[in-house]
């Protein structure tokens, strides 16, 4: 018992100094919601509490899912940029960054395994009956590698004992590697949809890896204001000054991509895809653009960046938070633009349900609280590996 | 003897919108009656020339059964396939609703079937076929829009009317090459 609290010593520790608890609370309170969401599916059925229909199959637990997976293998990235390629100042927050990519994966599984009609089914028939050309089944392998991966990193992190830098550095490489493989084939899910528009092509692939990547500087730079109270020590500012330009740069290149999507989406009207860039410019999604995607996702955080030349922490915490509240609709509005043009038109007889010919809809409360439950599992388990853990590098 | 390439063509102009079919479809295949829940519908296209001389189609359909089916490439288990026959079928045990077929198919063919817990579509009533018997919505029209038949049956109705009138195919740019022909 000695031998093993010796060995413990170096990881346990109850650090009061983090305001850990308010965020416990917090996440305890989401849990709780969404475990009685998690009750109403299982009692009344996935069709009976979801707002999805047959015309918009995928809503927000797809987004949400997206959202926090992408922002794990984002996080993951800056990690193996920190351990392989030599980057000292990413290398710093090591600890922060495994466990942040670890918990976000999994609170990420928690909204695809409540999407899924039959998600025990899924475990089997993945091994038994996997359709290798399904580009889903790729999207299963490459995230569960990088579980796997992040997991061998946590036991490295935490292991009494030196680790060799190789075994690191490979590691790092590893959930890097895999982080954008599995992204892009998340972007592949969507972009191999040839009858989506919105959705079909290599934009989605490149666009989440680029969005992810800044997601996981943005998480970064919040968790770090909240663990220092927005004093965080000198060894780290360049740290966050180099988050903060990884972030200026990663929203600068998105622009660039929006412009260039819109620009094929609404030139020559190709059919569907210029009825999804309208349904965001001045349809049903255009308050969730323009506020969500374009203003808090991009235009403020990169004025927050800018005007503090990336040197003040805690604008650039701010920038993060904001830019994380915006990517939530950027995941959202991505999800459903893309199937509000509907396969066929809403003609009487067709059975198709259009209002100004595109389809509608709106989460659920159900769905809201599920929502809940990957955000409250990641605020709890996070928060407490922050009281209880060692997260210094 | 070659194994059969079942394929439906439907000369929409003699659609009376009578719905025959889709009642004939629900009963025969025990479709619930629900708002999303169909297997075939008739669409009431828009009214075409102005007053007095108007015209007006009705465009019967159903799942195409494409030979380069988007639903089946999608499908992670393997649950939707399709057979010799060319007939694209849902495994109900080994879907996991993940939805990804309802999203690639172009066509808005398929929903999610409360009573069998997994995604449902037309099975061209395989169950009728193994029978020597039609599907249902073709026996039951009363003006015979669809005619069902061999595409490899060089004396099948399907190949008479396919080599004596135009033809086309639902949203061809998408080269899902269905099995669901319409006769111009």
């Amino acid at each position: 018992m000695t031998v093993l609290k010796g060995k413990l010593q170096h990881i346990i520790r109850d650090n009061r100094e983090v305001p850990s608890l308010p965020f416990i609370g917090l996440g305890g309170l989401l849990l709780i919601v969404g475990m009685i969401g998690v009750l109403l599916v299982f009692s009344k059925g996935h069709e009976a509490v979801y707002g999805v229909s047959r015309e918009v199959p995928w809503g927000l637990l797809i987004a949400s899912y997206a959202y926090l997976v992408i922002t794990s293998t984002g996080l993951a990235f800056i990690g193996g940029l920190g351990h392989a390629f030599g980057f000292a100042s990413f290398a710093k927050m090591n600890r922060r960054i495994v466990v942040l990519a670890f918990i976000t994966l999994l609170a990420g599984f928690t909204q695809i395994g409540m999407e899924l009609g039959h998600p025990f089914r899924l475990m089997y028939l993945f091994l038994l009956s996997p359709q290798f050309k399904a580009p889903i089944v790729w999207m299963g392998i490459f995230y569960s590698i990088e579980l796997l991966i992040l997991g061998v990193e946590l036991y490295l992190i935490f292991k009494p004992g030196p680790t060799s830098h190789r075994l690191s550095a490979f590691f790092g490489f590893l959930a890097l590697l895999v982080g954008i493989i599995a992204t892009s084939n998340l972007g592949f899910v969507f972009g191999s949809i040839n009858a989506r528009p919105f959705f079909h092509g290599i934009y989605f692939p490149i666009f989440l890896v680029v969005s992810g990547i800044v997601a996981g500087a943005a998480l970064l730079l919040v968790i770090h204001n909240i663990v220092f109270k927005f004093r965080i020590e000198e060894k780290l500012t360049d740290s966050m000054q180099a988050l903060g330009r990884l972030m200026g740069l990663g929203i600068g290149v998105m622009i660039f991509l929006y412009v260039w999507k819109f620009a094929v989406s609404l030139y020559v009207e190709p059919e569907g895809a210029v009825q999804a860039a309208y349904a965001l410019l001045s349809g049903p999604l255009a308050a969730h653009f323009w506020i969500g995607e374009v203003g808090l996702a991009l235009v403020l955080p990169l004025l927050l960046i800018i005007l503090c030349r990336a040197g003040n922490s805690m604008v650039l915490g701010l920038a993060g938070l904001v830019y994380l509240l915006g990517l939530f609709f950027t995941r959202y509005d991505f999800i459903v633009a893309g199937q509000l043009p509907p396969m066929r038109q809403g003609f009487e007889g067709s059975g198709v349900h259009t209002v100004n010919g595109l389809a509608g809809y709106a989460p659920s409360p159900v769905e809201w609280m599920i929502f809940a439950l990957g955000l409250g599992i990641f605020f709890v388990l996070y928060f407490l590996a922050e009281r209880f853990l060692n997260l210094e590098t | 003897m070659l194994q059969p390439r079942y394929a439906i063509v439907l000369d929409t102009r003699k659609c009376l919108n009578c719905k025959a079919c889709t009642v004939a479809c629900k009963f025969e295949n025990d479709v619930p009656v629900e708002d999303e829940a169909y297997r075939i519908w008739v669409t009431e296209m828009p009214l075409q020339g102005r007053f007095p001389h108007l015209h007006q189609e009705f465009q019967p359909s159903q799942c195409q059964h494409c030979e380069n089916a988007p639903c089946e490439k999608v499908c992670p288990t393997r649950a939707t396939f399709t057979t010799e026959s060319g007939v694209v079928l849902v495994d109900y045990d080994k879907c996991i609703l993940c939805k990804a077929c309802m999203v690639a198919c172009p066509y808005d063919a398929r929903f999610v079937s409360l009573k069998h817990k997994a995604v449902e579509k037309c099975t061209m009533c395989i169950h009728r076929l193994l029978e020597g018997r039609e599907p249902a919505c073709v026996e039951t029209c009363p003006t015979k829009v669809r005619v069902f038949g061999d595409l490899n049956d060089p004396e099948s109705e399907v190949n008479r009317l396919l080599g004596s009138r135009n033809s086309y195919h639902l949203k061809p740019h998408q080269n899902t090459r269905p099995r669901l022909s319409y006769l111009g």
